[in-house]
C-alpha cells in the first residue's frame, strides 16, 4: 500500500469536503484495501465514514425500511424484523463473503463494490477498467464475465445486494456535494452498462447514506445464488425476485440477476409477462427465455444461460412457497 | 482533548477510529450543532479551533495509535497504512494471529474485535483504535486452556496448526455467541478460515466437544481377524 | 514385526506433543522468528511471462529511504521464462519500505513471444520457451506385448480423455525464511520438510562449509512436497542478510506461491483400454502430455521430464502401449507434490476403467476385484463396498432420476512408502526425564509425537517425562519429509536409541528391567551428567507398500451443475498403527486434499496476457469446511508388516472416486479435473442433445 492520510468524518458534509483530494471513502475496507495493496489505486486519503451519526440504524417506518450505508452485513442479516418482512435481502446479505467480512463489510461497501474481474484485479495487467487499452476478457477466459453488456468491458456487477435490492425497487440516498440525493438503484450502476471504467454511477465524492426499500402488502422476496463452493465463494450467478401474490397470481414482479452484465440485469418485458400469471415452472421457463434473450456467450461463459435459467425458475417458485 | 487521536463515541458495531477533520468543515460544524459558543467558554472554543488548527488529518507519516488488545493498551506509532495484523505481529509481538493470504481469503488472521471475529489483515490499525481487540494470545492468559483449546488439543484440530489461531479465535467467537451450536452452525461459522492440511472434520469435532455435544468416532480399525489378510 | 504388541501408546491415540503451543499461539513458525536488527527482504518478479533482461539498475532501491541491502539476480543480461521469475530483491527496515522500493528498480526488459497453455504450447509455430528445443518432448514409447492384438480379441474397447489441472500446493504457511550471519556462520530459519535438505543446498549455493550453517525449523504450517529445499528465496535472503550485516526475514506472498515454488504438473491423457467378456484388461494404451512448466524438455522415458505418471496404474496388464511427453511452457516449475505422479495416473486409469466397465454392463468394484493384483485392495474392496453399502447404492450410470442425480464411484491406490536412514538421541536425565533428539521435521504430520509415542512405549515410562526435539540441523540427521516415509524412517531409529538406553541403564544401574516402575530408580543412578545414547533405524519394524481404496457418493445437480459430496469411505492400511489420532487426520487431509483436486483447484493461465489469473485463494479454490462430506475411514491393522507412512497413499484414489461418482450420477464423463458446474452442465447438456 502507498501512504496515504487518515481522516474521520463526523457529517456527511465533511466527508465530501476530506475525500476531494484524492481521496476515497472507508466503511468496511475490505475490497478498498485489496485494491490498495494490488496496486490498483492509491489514494491521498482516506475518509472514515462509519462515524456519521444515523448511518448505521436499520429501521422500519410504514410501508418502508430504511437501511443505513454502515449497516454490517452481520447486522443485517441476523435482524429478525427485515428478515421477516425482507426475507431475500436478509439471504443476499448472509451469501457474502464470509463471518469475518459480514462482521465489518457495510451495505454501502457492498453496493459500491469495484470489478473482481481478474483481469482488473491483477497486478500485472493494465486493462480498460484500469486505465488500458482493452478488455482482456473478451476472448480471453471470461468465466466469471457478463453475458450482456453496453460497453467493452465484460465485468459484471457481482454486489448481491445491488440484485437483491433491484428487485426490491430500493432507492438510494446519496450525499452529493452540499445535498443529499435520492435515485432508484438503477441509477446506482447505469453508468457500468455504458462505461468501461466506470465501476458504477457515483461521482467520486459521492458518498452513499441510506438505502430506502419499499414494502407493499403482501411482497414476497427471494433471493438464490450459485457459487463454485458452498460458502464462502462468488455466484456463479444469482438471482432475485420480488413480487406480490394475489390468489395465486403474481403482481408487480421484479426478476433480477447479479453477475451476467455490468449492471443488476432487468428485463421489464418479463416484469410485464409475469403480471397476473401464476407462478408456474412453464411461467418461470418462459421468463427466463425472456431474460436471458440474446445473450452474448463464450465457450467459457455459456453456461451461465442454462445456470441463470435454473436460478430464475426456482427463484419464481420459491416465490409462491 | 489531550491526545491527538481521541476515542469517540461509538455509533455501531466498529470502533471509534480516530477522527479529524478539515478546518472548513470543523468550523461549519461549530456553526450548525455539536457544539455551539453558548455552551462553551471563550477560552474552550479558542483551544477548540486551536486543535482544529493543529494536525486533524492523519498521516501519512507514523501517527500514535493505541490498541487494547487483550485487556491491556499499548500505543505504537505507526502509519496509517499499517494493517491491524501488522500492528500486531511486526509491533506488539503477538505472532499468534497469522498472515496466509493478506486478502481476506483465509481467515489465519482472525482476531476478535469486541465479539466479532475479523480478518486483521484486511483493517488498518488506525481503524481498530481504542477497541477491544482479542488476539489467540488472549486465551488461557491464565495458563489454563480454555475447554475449546483442551478439544482441540484432545480431537486433533490441527495439523501443522498454520490455521489454528484463526479457527480457534473464530470458535472462540461462535461459542460465546451460540453455546450449543450444531454442526452446520460450526461449519458455517469457519467457512472463511481455510485448513490445508485437512483438519476441517477434526476442527469440527473439537468445537461440538467443546459445546458437550458427543462426537460420533469416524476411524474404524479391522483387526486382522476381521480381514483376514494374512 | 517384534512391535510391542500389548501396547500403552503404540497404536493408541496420543494428541499431538505441540498441540498446546499451536493452539495459544505460542508455536513459534518461520515466519514469527524475529532476531533483534531483523530487517524485511522481498523479492521483485517479472511482470513479463518471458523477456531478455538487457540490464537491472538497484541503485535508486537501495538509496531508498530504509533500505539496507538490494542485488540484481545476475549480472548482465538474462532471460526470464514466466511471470514471477525472480530478477531483484532488496532488503530494508520494514515491509512496507521494502515494497516501496522494489517500485523503483529498474528493468530493461524486451518482451518476448509466450506460450502459457499445453494445448497452444504444442500447436506448430508456437514460440518456444527454450530456444534450442521443441516445447513438446516426446518421451520414449514403452511397449510390452502385442497391444493391437490385445485390443482386436477383447470384448469391449473404450477410449476417452481424462485430463488433469495444474494444482498448487498452498501450504498455509507460505514459503519463507529468517536468515542470520555471525561471523561466516549462517542460521536459518526455514519453513522446510527437509533441514538437512536446506542446509546442504544453502552451503552449496553459497559456496561455504556444510559445518558453517545451522537449519532450524520448530514448527512449519504445510509443505506437500514444496518445501524440500531453501529455493531462490532462501538463497535470496541469506545473501540480503549477508550484504545488509543483519539478519532478514523473507516470506513470500500468497500471490508468489503461485507463481513460483511449484505445482502438481497437468496431464492430458488419451487413454484406450479393452477386456475380455469376463473384464479382465486384455490392453492398454496411453498418450498423453502435460506440463511442469518452463523447466522441461529432458524426457527419459515413460515421461521423466516433469509430467510423466506410472501407467497403466496399479493394474498388470498384459499387452501395453504408453507415449508420455512434456511440453513447456511460460509458467512457473512443477516439483514434488503429495504422491507426485499417482493422482494424475489414478484419475486416468480408474476413469477408463469405470468407462470400461460400464460398457461391459458391469459393476466397477467387480471390474477391480478381476484386474487388481493387491491382495490387500481386494479385500479392502471387499470390506468397503459392504461398509458403504455399495451393493444398494450402486445404479447403472446415468439411470438415477431426476434433476439431482446420485452416484458412487470406488478407486484405489499404491504408495511405495518405505523410508530408512534416521539417526537420533536420546538424553537421559537422573531425574528420570528423556530429551529426544532427532533431525527430522513436523510438517504438520505429527513426527514429534511419533517419536515420543515409541520412546515411551519402549521405555515404558510416561509419555510427559519425554521431550522431543527436532527441526534443527545440530541433531542426529533424518531424511527429508516426503514419501510418506517419516514415520517408517523415524520410528525404528527411536526404537533402537530408546533400545540401546535400556542396555546402557541396565549396565550402569545394575536394574536388570529398567523399564517401567523401576525407571526413576534406574535413572537415579545415572548422576549429575546426563545420559547420552545413540541409535538408529535399522532392519525390520518398517515396510513399504501402503494399499488403499476409497468411495465416493455425489450428489449432482444438472440444472446448476453443482457437485455436492455425501461421502467418503477410505480404507487404508498403513501397517502398524503408531498414532491412531494423527493418522486419522492425515488420511482426512488426504482425502480432503483429494476433494480440492476433484471439484475446486486449478491455476488458470491467460494465453494472451501470460499471467497466472487466479494467483490468489480467492479465485483458486481450496475445499472450505461446507464443502466437506462425512468422511469415514477404515484401518486395515496388519502390526505384522511393521511401520509404514500413510500420508501420500490416501490421497491418490480420492478424486478418482469422486469424479468417477460424477459420471455415475450423470451417465457421461466430465473429461477433465476439477469437476466445476461450467463442465458439468456442457458436459451433461451435450451428452443430451
Amino acid at each position: 500500500m502507498k501512504t496515504f492520510t487518515y481522516a474521520t468524518a463526523r457529517s456527511p458534509e465533511s466527508a465530501v469536503e476530506l475525500v476531494r483530494d484524492r481521496g476515497r471513502y472507508i466503511a468496511g475496507g475490505i475490497d478498498l484495501l485489496g485494491e490498495m495493496k494490488d496496486g490498483l489505486v492509491a489514494p491521498g486519503v482516506l475518509v472514515n465514514v462509519k462515524n456519521i451519526p444515523g448511518t448505521s440504524d436499520i429501521a422500519r417506518e410504514g410501508d418502508r425500511w430504511t437501511i443505513g450505508a454502515n449497516a454490517t452485513l452481520a447486522a443485517l442479516a441476523s435482524h429478525v424484523a427485515l428478515r421477516e418482512s425482507l426475507p431475500g435481502l436478509a439471504e443476499a446479505a448472509e451469501e457474502v463473503g464470509s463471518p469475518q467480512m459480514r462482521n465489518v463489510a457495510t451495505v454501502g461497501g457492498n453496493l459500491a463494490q469495484h470489478s473482481r474481474c481478474w483481469y482488473y484485479r491483477h497486478p500485472d495487467v493494465e486493462c480498460l477498467k484500469n486505465g488500458g487499452k482493452r478488455c482482456y476478457a473478451r476472448g480471453g477466459n471470461t468465466k466469471y464475465h457478463s453475458l450482456f453488456s453496453g460497453c467493452m468491458c465484460l465485468s459484471p456487477c457481482t454486489s448481491n445486494l445491488a440484485v437483491m435490492l433491484s428487485a426490491l425497487e430500493a432507492r438510494i440516498v446519496v450525499q452529493r456535494g452540499a445535498k443529499s440525493v435520492t435515485m432508484p438503484i438503477a441509477k446506482l450502476y447505469d453508468a457500468s452498462w455504458r462505461e468501461a471504467r466506470a465501476q458504477n454511477s457515483l461521482e467520486a465524492d459521492d458518498l452513499i447514506l441510506h438505502v430506502e426499500v419499499p414494502v407493499a402488502r403482501g411482497l414476497r422476496n427471494t433471493y438464490l445464488q450459485m457459487a463454485e463452493k458452498s460458502a464462502f465463494d462468488w455466484a456463479l450467478v444469482s438471482c432475485a425476485a420480488a413480487a406480490r401474490i394475489k390468489d395465486g397470481k403474481l403482481h408487480g414482479v421484479r426478476v433480477a440477476l447479479g453477475c451476467i452484465a455490468p449492471i443488476p440485469w432487468l428485463v421489464e418485458e418479463a416484469n410485464e409477462f409475469l403480471e397476473g400469471k401464476v407462478p408456474s415452472d412453464e411461467n418461470a421457463s418462459r421468463v427466463a427465455d425472456i431474460i436471458l434473450r440474446d445473450a452474448e456467450t463464450d465457450a467459457h461463459n455459456a453456461y451461465k444461460v442454462p445456470l441463470a435459467y435454473a436460478l430464475i425458475r426456482r427463484a419464481i417458485t420459491r416465490l409462491s412457497a | 482533548m489531550k491526545d491527538p487521536i481521541e476515542p469517540q463515541a461509538q455509533s455501531s458495531n466498529f470502533p471509534s477510529a480516530p477522527h479529524g477533520f478539515t478546518r472548513r468543515a470543523f468550523l461549519k460544524g461549530l456553526g450548525t450543532s455539536a457544539i455551539s459558543a453558548a455552551t462553551l467558554g471563550a477560552e474552550t472554543t479558542a483551544k477548540a479551533l486551536a486543535d482544529v488548527n493543529a494536525e486533524r488529518v492523519h498521516g501519512p507519516g507514523a501517527v500514535p495509535v493505541t490498541l487494547s488488545v487483550n485487556g491491556g493498551t499499548m500505543t505504537f506509532q505507526l502509519e496509517p497504512r499499517t494493517t491491524l495484523l501488522e500492528a500486531l505481529r511486526l509491533h506488539a509481538g503477538l505472532t499468534g494471529p497469522k498472515e496466509a493470504c493478506d486478502r481476506a481469503s483465509c481467515g489465519s488472521c482472525t482476531v476478535l474485535l469486541g465479539d466479532d471475529p475479523v480478518y486483521a489483515c484486511s483493517m488498518l490499525a488506525i481503524e481498530a483504535h481504542g477497541a477491544p481487540i482479542t488476539t489467540i494470545e488472549g486465551l488461557a492468559q491464565s495458563g489454563e486452556l480454555t475447554k475449546l483449546q483442551q478439544a482441540f488439543v484432545d480431537k486433533d484440530g490441527l495439523q501443522c496448526g498454520f490455521c489454528t489461531p484463526g479457527m480457534v479465535m473464530t470458535l472462540t467467537a461462535l461459542l460465546r455467541k451460540n453455546p450449543h451450536p450444531s454442526e452446520t452452525e460450526v461449519r458455517h461459522a469457519i467457512s472463511g478460515n481455510l485448513c490445508r492440511c485437512g483438519s476441517q472434520p477434526r476442527i469440527v469435532a473439537a468445537a461440538l466437544t467443546a459445546s458437550g455435544t458427543e462426537v460420533a468416532d469416524r476411524l474404524t480399525i479391522i483387526h486382522p481377524h476381521e480381514h483376514a489378510l494374512a | 514385526m517384534p512391535w510391542p504388541s500389548n501396547t500403552r501408546y503404540l497404536g493408541k491415540s496420543t494428541p499431538r506433543a505441540e498441540a498446546p503451543a499451536k493452539v495459544t499461539g505460542r508455536a513459534k513458525f518461520t515466519t514469527d522468528v524475529a532476531p533483534h536488527g531483523m530487517l524485511f527482504g522481498a523479492i521483485l518478479r517479472s511482470k513479463w511471462p518471458a523477456a531478455n533482461i538487457r540490464s537491472v539498475n538497484v541503485e535508486k532501491a537501495r538509496a531508498a529511504p530504509g533500505i539496507r541491502a538490494a542485488f540484481a539476480m545476475r549480472n548482465g543480461a538474462f532471460t526470464v521464462r514466466y511471470a514471477g521469475e525472480e530478477i531483484a530483491a532488496v532488503a530494508g527496515i520494514s515491509r512496507d519500505a521494502v515494497l516501496d522500493a522494489l517500485e523503483l528498480i529498474e528493468v530493461d526488459a524486451e518482451p518476448l513471444p509466450f506460450v502459457v497453455n499445453e494445448l497452444e504450447a504444442i500447436k506448430e509455430g508456437a514460440p518456444r520457451v527454450m530456444p534450442d528445443q521443441p516445447n513438446l518432448g516426446e518421451g520414449r514409447a514403452k511397449v510390452t506385448g502385442d497391444v493391437d492384438a490385445g485390443f482386436a480379441a477383447s470384448a469391449a474397447v473404450v477410449e476417452g480423455e481424462y485430463g488433469t489441472q495444474i494444482e498448487i500446493h498452498h501450504p498455509m504457511e507460505p514459503h519463507g525464511h529468517v536468515t542470520q550471519w555471525d561471523g561466516d556462520e549462517l542460521t536459518a530459519w526455514s519453513s522446510t520438510q527437509a533441514v538437512f535438505g536446506v542446509r546442504g543446498a544453502l552451503a552449496e549455493n553459497l559456496n561455504i562449509p556444510q559445518s558453517k550453517v545451522r537449519v532450524i525449523c520448530e514448527h512449519m504450517g504445510g509443505g506437500f512436497g514444496s518445501k524440500f529445499g531453501p529455493g531462490v528465496e532462501g538463497i535470496v535472503c541469506a545473501r540480503l542478510a549477508q550484504i545488509a550485516g543483519a539478519p532478514v526475514r523473507l516470506i513470500l506472498s500468497r500471490r508468489e506461491q503461485a507463481l513460483a515454488v511449484g505445482n502438481r504438473p497437468s496431464s492430458f491423457q488419451t487413454i484406450k483400454i479393452g477386456a475380455d467378456a469376463s473384464g479382465k484388461i486384455t490392453a492398454f494404451e496411453l498418450k498423453a502430455f502435460g506440463t511442469p512448466g518452463h523447466a522441461t524438455g529432458v524426457d527419459g522415458g515413460g515421461g521423466s521430464g516433469g509430467a510423466g505418471f506410472p501407467a497403466p496404474y496399479i493394474y498388470t496388464v498384459p499387452a501395453i502401449r504408453v507415449q508420455q511427453g512434456s511440453v513447456a511452457v511460460n509458467a512457473g516449475a512443477s516439483c514434488a507434490m503429495r504422491a507426485p505422479g499417482h493422482p494424475v495416473a489414478s484419475v486416468g486409469m480408474e476413469g477408463a476403467l469405470d468407462d470400461l466397465a460400464a460398457k461391459l454392463g458391469m459393476d466397477p468394484v467387480e471390474i477391480r476385484l478381476k484386474n487388481d493384483p493387491s491382495e490387500i485392495r481386494r479385500r479392502e474392496y471387499e470390506i468397503g463396498a459392504e461398509r458403504f453399502g455399495w451393493k444398494e447404492k450402486f445404479r447403472k450410470p446415468g439411470s438415477s432420476p431426476g434433476p439431482v442425480k446420485i452416484g458412487v464411484g470406488c478407486a484405489g491406490a499404491a504408495w511405495m512408502s518405505g523410508g530408512r536412514g534416521t539417526q537420533a538421541e536420546a538424553q537421559i536425565n537422573s531425574d528420570g526425564t528423556v530429551e529426544v533428539r532427532v533431525g527430522t521435521q513436523d510438517l504438520g504430520t505429527g513426527s514429534r509425537t511419533v517419536v515420543q509415542v515409541v520412546a515411551a512405549e519402549i521405555l515404558g515410562i510416561d509419555i510427559g517425562l519425554i521431550t522431543v526435539r527436532i527441526g534443527d540441523s545440530r541433531f542426529p540427521p533424518s531424511g527429508g519429509s516426503g514419501g510418506s516415509q517419516t514415520t517408517a524412517s523415524v520410528s525404528p531409529a527411536i526404537l533402537d536409541t530408546c533400545e540401546n538406553v535400556l542396555a546402557e541403564l541396565k549396565q550402569i544401574s545394575g536394574i536388570e528391567d529398567p523399564r517401567g516402575e523401576h525407571w526413576l530408580e534406574a535413572c537415579r543412578k545415572i548422576g549429575q551428567a546426563p545420559l547420552i545414547v545413540r541409535g538408529k533405524w535399522k532392519e525390520g519394524f518398517s515396510n513399504t507398500g501402503a494399499c488403499g481404496v476409497q468411495f465416493a457418493e455425489v450428489e449432482v445437480d444438472t440444472e446448476t451443475g453443482f457437485v455436492k459430496l455425501r461421502k467418503i469411505l477410505a480404507v487404508q492400511d498403513c501397517g502398524t498403527v503408531v498414532n491412531k489420532l494423527t493418522c486419522e487426520s492425515q488420511i482426512n487431509g488426504g482425502v480432503i486434499m483429494g476433494i480440492g483436486y476433484a471439484l475446486y483447484e486449478q491455476r488458470i493461465m491467460d494465453d494472451r496476457t501470460g499471467v497466472v489469473l487466479n494467483p490468489n485463494l480467492e479465485t483458486y479454490k481450496l475445499p472450505g469446511v461446507v464443502d466437506i462430506p462425512e468422511i469415514d475411514i477404515l484401518l486395515l491393522d496388519m502390526p505384522e508388516r511393521g511401520v509404514i507412512g500413510v500420508g501420500e497413499p490416501c490421497t491418490i484414489p480420492s478424486a478418482s472416486a469422486i469424479a468417477n461418482a460424477v459420471a455415475n450420477a450423470l451417465g457421461v464423463r466430465v473429461g477433465s479435473l476439477p469437476i466445476t458446474p461450467d463442465k458439468v452442465l456442457a458436459g451433461f447438456r451435450s451428452a443430451k442433445t
